[in-house]
């Protein structure tokens, strides 16, 4: 009997692991030109000395290390395949590195390899919750001599411990079946049932997004989302209570919105995409107010092979290989000259942001999880 | 057959209220007994002074924390109140279950065991997923009724306590049905039959002779579902509403993505001293060991 508890846990976590970033398929975006200049943050990592295009070169160019092994870890699927297309496969042949996968990354296992000393670990794709400066006696600082900071998306919460490698959107989708015709503008218009009737679908997760859309459709500009103004929201959040249906998986929104049971769903733009292009559903994405965020590289503290597991992140963020990714899967590049897949472009969460776009404040959000949560619950129980 | 049961349940040596002697065989529990201290409750200790040690001098600032959170609390009585429904619903239809078992022959009993135990060999995750392709507004139910003309609009079977509660039963109906059975079965018939003799109608001897004798089972199978229902998590997060949250959901979150292991343990001890209160405050009801001994072991 105990087991079945243990059993329900793991199977628990598995699915909140899964929602946390990369299960969803979510898709990334794509460098733009119109993207905001890259603002090299003043750096407090004592490395990052040397000069952009040296360090880009090295990235690109890794030297052969025969007899190395790292362990690779993401959250396995077409997304984790497409990263080992993109980035380890590639990388192997060029330096005769060899790698072991994992396809559980979990922030709590990297905690307790840490804490037991028994870091098996080297380079961990995690979601944007993960990495900050709050984590660093977790994770080991980047080396950003030859890692590209300088060509990486400002925007995306790049920390001495953290380098986004795809981004992806959380956007509103909507199924033509449902909507009749009709388009939503965005957020407004989801938590708008006369204009548009219908089920509304959410994550079920107090900071996968809610709380920023309720305040974009309430009026609130993306830039003055934080702090976010959680009365505000909620009472927002209030107006279409009884329409909202959460989903727990990226998955089960694909779902959610294919068979039209929402005829509008917050998702993992990833998601979107499949429904419409995998699924042949009636799907279209709305990418007006998206939330563009990303996964991350980091490597665990006390890792073997450290400094192996600091080229490995350098190349592939350089501007070569970084959008390699959109090859297959509509997740775009964070290094703003690195060129995502043109068949993709138009699906890519970068390629679509503009000045309605919003970004998660992932240190806010980190440093006020309880407060906001507790928000969460009690507007849930209500 | 009954009397050398109780005659054997009497010279057993037991933990709580069994006779002092020490039995020689008992040295055979000592690799269960070694197992459970390793990996159950040592880690349930190390889990308890982590509660009061992260971040270090912790002391109950994290019990603190949870208790002034009105959501969180509300949401450690709906996970007890959930557990509850579900272990009414499995009594309901798992006592019943339990007693044609018993009435029938044996190759239907076996079928019917078979039937209990089928989906058990299934994954709780496919099968909640299954719940959702039968409840949801345009799933299986919905359609079938729409399409016959019964209702004009579908249903609202998912996302509801109801959901919940069918979930969580189908998948907790064994864990009441076995120990109810294992009892029902080694009830002696000839009791109900001196009960006739006696001039007691059918349903007398059925509710006088019959329920009384198996309430060790009854009383088994409602502990085992409650207790177990109380992990759950999944199927009220893909079955239920806004309000059907249970406590793992937010120890999950805490341990797995917040990294707050100080808060995520606290709540985990909360959880398991509340259970174990429940089973001290069943034990005085009911001898736990006549419950599980009798309830389990045996079949």
């Amino acid at each position: 009997m105990r087991s079945r508890t243990i059993f329900a846990f793991l199977a628990t976590t598995a699915i909140v692991v899964g929602c946390s970033s990369g299960g969803g398929g979510g898709t990334s975006a794509a460098p733009s030109s119109e993207a905001p200049a890259s603002q090299p943050a003043a750096s407090e990592s004592a490395a990052a000395s040397e000069s952009a295009s040296a360090a880009t070169s090295a990235a690109c160019n890794p030297p052969k290390q025969d007899g190395v092994t790292l362990s690779f870890t993401s959250f396995g699927g077409v997304y984790q395949e497409a990263q080992r297309k993109a980035w380890l496969e590639p990388y192997t042949a060029l330096t005769g590195v060899k790698f072991t996968e994992d396809e559980n990354s979990s922030n709590a296992t990297i905690k307790s390899q840490v804490e037991s000393g028994q870091v098996t670990w080297d380079v961990v794709d995690v979601g944007n919750d993960f990495g900050l400066d709050v984590h660093k006696d977790l994770l080991e600082p980047l080396d950003y001599t030859l890692i590209p900071k300088d060509e990486m998306n400002a925007d995306l919460g790049i920390t001495d411990y953290r380098v986004p490698d795809i981004t992806y959107g959380v956007v509103l989708a909507y199924n033509t079946d449902k909507t009749a015709g009709k388009v939503p503008a965005g957020w407004a218009d989801y938590f708008d049932t006369t204009k548009i009737p219908g089920k509304r679908g959410a994550w079920d997760y107090s900071e996968g997004g809610m709380f920023e859309f309720a305040l974009m459709a309430d009026g609130v500009a993306p830039k003055d989302l934080y702090p976010l103004d959680l009365a505000r929201a909620t009472k927002k959040l209030n107006t279409i209570k009884d329409d909202i249906v959460f989903w727990q998986s990226g998955a089960e929104s694909q779902e959610l919105i294919g068979s039209g049971e929402v005829a509008m769903t917050m998702i993992w733009n990833g998601r979107g995409w499949s429904a419409k292009n995998i699924d042949k559903k009636p799907v279209e994405i709305q990418w007006n107010q998206q939330i563009v965020t990303a996964d991350y590289l980091v490597v665990p503290k006390g890792s073997p092979n450290k400094d192996a597991a600091m080229k490995f992140i350098a190349y592939a963020s350089c501007a070569a290989n970084n959008a390699g990714p959109s090859q297959y899967i509509p997740y775009g590049p964070t290094n703003t000259k690195s060129t995502a897949n043109p068949a993709m472009v138009a699906d890519l969460s970068v390629t679509n942001a503009d000045q309605n776009s919003a970004y998660f404040n992932d240190a806010y959000l980190g440093e006020h999880f309880d407060e906001i949560d507790a928000a969460w619950q009690a507007w849930k129980g209500s | 057959m009954t009397t050398a049961d109780e005659a054997r349940s009497r010279t057993w040596p037991s933990l709580v209220g069994g006779r002092p002697r020490v039995n020689r065989w008992s040295v055979l529990a000592l690799p269960a007994v070694v197992f459970l201290v390793a990996v159950f409750l040592i880690p349930l200790l190390a889990m308890t002074l982590r509660s009061v040690n992260d971040p270090p001098g912790a002391g109950l600032s994290n019990y603190q924390q949870f208790f002034t959170q009105g959501a969180y609390v509300r949401v450690l009585t709906n996970t007890f109140w959930i557990a509850l429904l579900a272990t009414v619903s499995c009594l309901v239809i798992g006592y019943p279950f339990a007693y044609l078992m018993t009435i029938v022959s044996g190759r239907v009993a076996g079928l019917l065991l078979i039937a209990v135990l089928l989906p058990f060999w299934s994954s709780l995750l496919v099968r909640t997923f299954a719940w959702q392709v039968l409840l949801r507004d345009t799933g299986v139910i919905n359609r079938i009724l729409l399409d016959l003309g019964v209702i004009s609009e579908p249903l609202t079977l998912i996302r509801t306590t109801l959901g919940v509660i069918l979930g969580m039963s189908h998948i907790l109906l064994p864990f009441m049905v076995l120990p109810i059975y294992a009892v029902m079965r080694r009830i002696d018939p000839e009791f109900s039959r001196a009960a006739a003799n006696l001039g007691a109608s059918p349903a007398t001897a059925f509710l006088r002779i019959f329920v009384p004798l198996s309430l060790p089972g009854v009383l088994a199978g409602c502990l085992l579902v409650f207790v177990l229902a109380l992990g759950f998590y999944i199927t009220p997060a893909l079955l239920g509403g806004l309000k059907d949250q249970m406590i793992s959901q937010l120890i999950v979150q805490q341990i797995q993505q917040r990294l707050d292991w100080g808060f995520g343990t606290a709540m985990g001890v909360l959880l398991v001293a509340i259970t174990l209160a429940f089973l001290f405050a069943a034990s005085r009801a009911v001898r736990l060991q006549d419950v599980f001994g009798s309830g389990i072991g045996e079949d």
